[in-house]
């Protein structure tokens, strides 16, 4: 559904994408993270028409972007990061003109106006001006306004930035309902979480290039990276600490805890504990530290995805 | 296009503030100008004189400053990321333009129209009688002025910018193209400057139709028609220009 590749741009002297590439096939919800100033935003703009890039390719629904910008144009929806909705207008007002813009004939736009204000939550406040809206409401109703030409492909950049638990979990479900209907979903984040839930693939970006892609699993194995078993004890003592180490050598002592290292945490955990009871060693507390997008990402680049 | 001329009108009558602005700040002004011009008039033909003159010139100045309002909100569009979505729409980018040109457009002639009415009913002008030269001067005046406000924005940064700008450059075409004081009592010089601001074609074109009561076939009256829609033609191209290498740079 969606070929990139090769993908630059220069702003000035910054080079914003340094060649990127990847292929999403139809019916994928593909997340895009990384840290701000990564290249996401770039990369959306560039595949929504918004911006040429100094080179590579894009096509879209097997329309080439650059010969068949139009075509492109139809295919697509665009939730941008701003709210971008006329506050003086009321919700229902601003979905009729963004939807009247992709040609939807009258009638059948109302229809699915209803539907997905329906879907939002937002069919007792639709002929509310939006100025009246809360933060996460907006968030819904820009949404709802890049759905209604029933694009093939999705982007969604930071859909949840600065909004409310509830609609934050709107959102995923609406997300999550398109996806499971078929659409092409590009999402980009630097919310780990959000990729965890509803991405198929993950593609990690920094300084322009995509620096590792795939599936949570193939990143998680790809990267090497260990599990975590940390288990705290009433009773270790040097000699008990040697005694495990002799049968087990990837793991580090702090005070009272253990940490135990495994490319198969769940296999091992049964072993680990019953080494612990061979020793005399008794438990207060087992804490499990599995890889996530996180550590995957510091393992990666050797920073925090998000500023602390 | 049609569509986002309508979601502008729909915007434009959704805010009473700038309903207020437009159409009744100058009410306010040309009530103002007529007594206080009419006062040192005696004779008939001084107290018509003043009367045009205080109705064209408020007229024109008022416009120039409501469409430079509208140039405004296509940088508010660009700063709330309307801008930005719209270019993702299939709609051509240049649409946006004309659409806001249109609108201007729109504006304008129901802003001019108003002021003519008021005049035709609280003081009397004989617009009646000279219909189809006025209606034909409000079109070339509206459309003189329409680029104005998208020049002013491709300039500007933020609204504010353009709010100073304007300020400016509306008082000053305003002053020396006779929109505060009539043109024929000021000095040569100014009288020869005058030919560079729009309110000086705008006031004369008013002047020939209810003071020397050219005819629409007059050349006098055509020649200022003319020199409008050029300085319309002129402004709407470098907004046409300035669209493109400044508004729509969004990223």
């Amino acid at each position: 559904m969606i070929n990139v590749s090769n993908l630059r741009k220069t702003f000035d002297t910054i080079e914003a994408l340094k060649g990127i590439s990847f292929n999403i096939p139809q019916g994928e919800c593909y997340g895009l993270l990384g840290p701000n100033g990564a290249g996401k935003t770039t990369t959306i703009s560039i595949m929504s028409t918004l911006i040429e890039p100094n080179e590579g390719k894009v096509s879209i629904a097997g329309y080439d972007l650059k010969k068949n910008p139009l075509e492109c144009k139809k295919n697509i929806g665009v939730v941008t990061q701003e709210i971008a909705l006329y506050n003086e207008l009321p919700a229902y007002d601003n979905l009729l003109f963004w939807g009247g813009l992709y040609n939807v004939p009258k009638l059948e736009l109302k229809a699915r106006i209803d539907e997905i204000v329906n879907l939002l939550g937002l069919t007792d406040r639709k002929n509310d001006k939006v100025k009246t809206y809360s933060g996460g409401m907006k968030r819904r109703v820009n949404i709802a306004s890049a759905l209604l030409h029933r694009p093939k492909v999705l982007f969604m950049d930071e859909p949840t930035v600065g909004i409310d638990p509830q609609s934050r979990n709107l959102i995923f479900e609406v997300v999550e309902k398109l996806h499971k209907e078929g659409m092409t979903i590009v999402y980009t984040s630097h919310y780990m979480e959000e990729a965890e839930r509803l991405c198929d693939r993950i593609g990690i970006i920094d300084n322009g290039e995509i620096i590792a892609q795939g599936t949570l699993d193939e990143l998680r194995t790809s990267g090497s990276m260990k599990e975590t078993v940390v288990i705290s004890f009433t009773n270790l003592t040097d000699e008990r600490y040697t005694a495990i180490v002799n049968d087990w050598n990837d793991l580090q002592r702090f005070d009272d805890a253990i940490h135990f290292y495994s490319m198969n945490i769940q296999g091992d955990l049964s072993k680990i504990i019953l080494k612990c009871n061979e020793v005399g060693l008794d438990i207060i507390h087992i804490d499990i530290r599995k890889i996530n997008l996180e550590t995957i990402f510091l393992s990666l680049t050797g920073k925090q995805l998000r500023d602390k | 296009m049609i569509k986002l001329v309508k979601k502008d009108l729909k915007l434009f009558f959704s805010d009473r503030q700038g309903i207020m602005l437009t159409f009744a700040l100058p009410i306010i002004f040309i009530t103002l100008f007529a007594f206080i011009f009419g006062k040192t008039n005696n004779s008939e033909e001084g107290k018509l004189v003043s009367l045009v003159h205080s109705v064209a010139g408020t007229s024109v100045m008022m416009l120039l400053f409501s469409v430079a309002g509208i140039g405004g909100s296509l940088l508010d569009e660009k700063q709330d990321g309307m801008l930005k979505k719209l270019l993702c729409s299939p709609i051509p980018p240049n649409h946006i333009l004309f659409g806001k040109l249109v609108f201007a457009n729109i504006i304008s002639i129901i802003q001019l129209s108003i002021m003519f009415v008021y005049a035709w009913l609280v003081f009397g002008l004989d617009i009646m009688h000279h219909l189809p030269s006025l209606v034909l001067m409000i079109f070339t005046i509206a459309f003189a002025c329409s680029g104005f406000g998208v020049v002013l924005a491709s300039f500007a940064k933020t609204r504010q910018q353009v709010q100073g700008f304007s300020t400016i450059i509306v008082m000053i075409m305003s002053a020396i193209g006779g929109s505060m004081v009539p043109i024929f009592v000021m000095p040569e010089i100014m009288q020869k400057m005058a030919v560079f601001s729009v309110n000086y074609w705008g006031i004369q074109g008013i002047y020939d139709i209810f003071w020397k009561l050219l005819p629409l076939t007059d050349i006098t009256f055509l020649s200022r028609v003319f020199v409008l829609i050029g300085i319309g033609t002129l402004l709407n191209f470098i907004a046409l220009l300035m669209f493109k290498k400044n508004i729509l740079k969004i990223v």
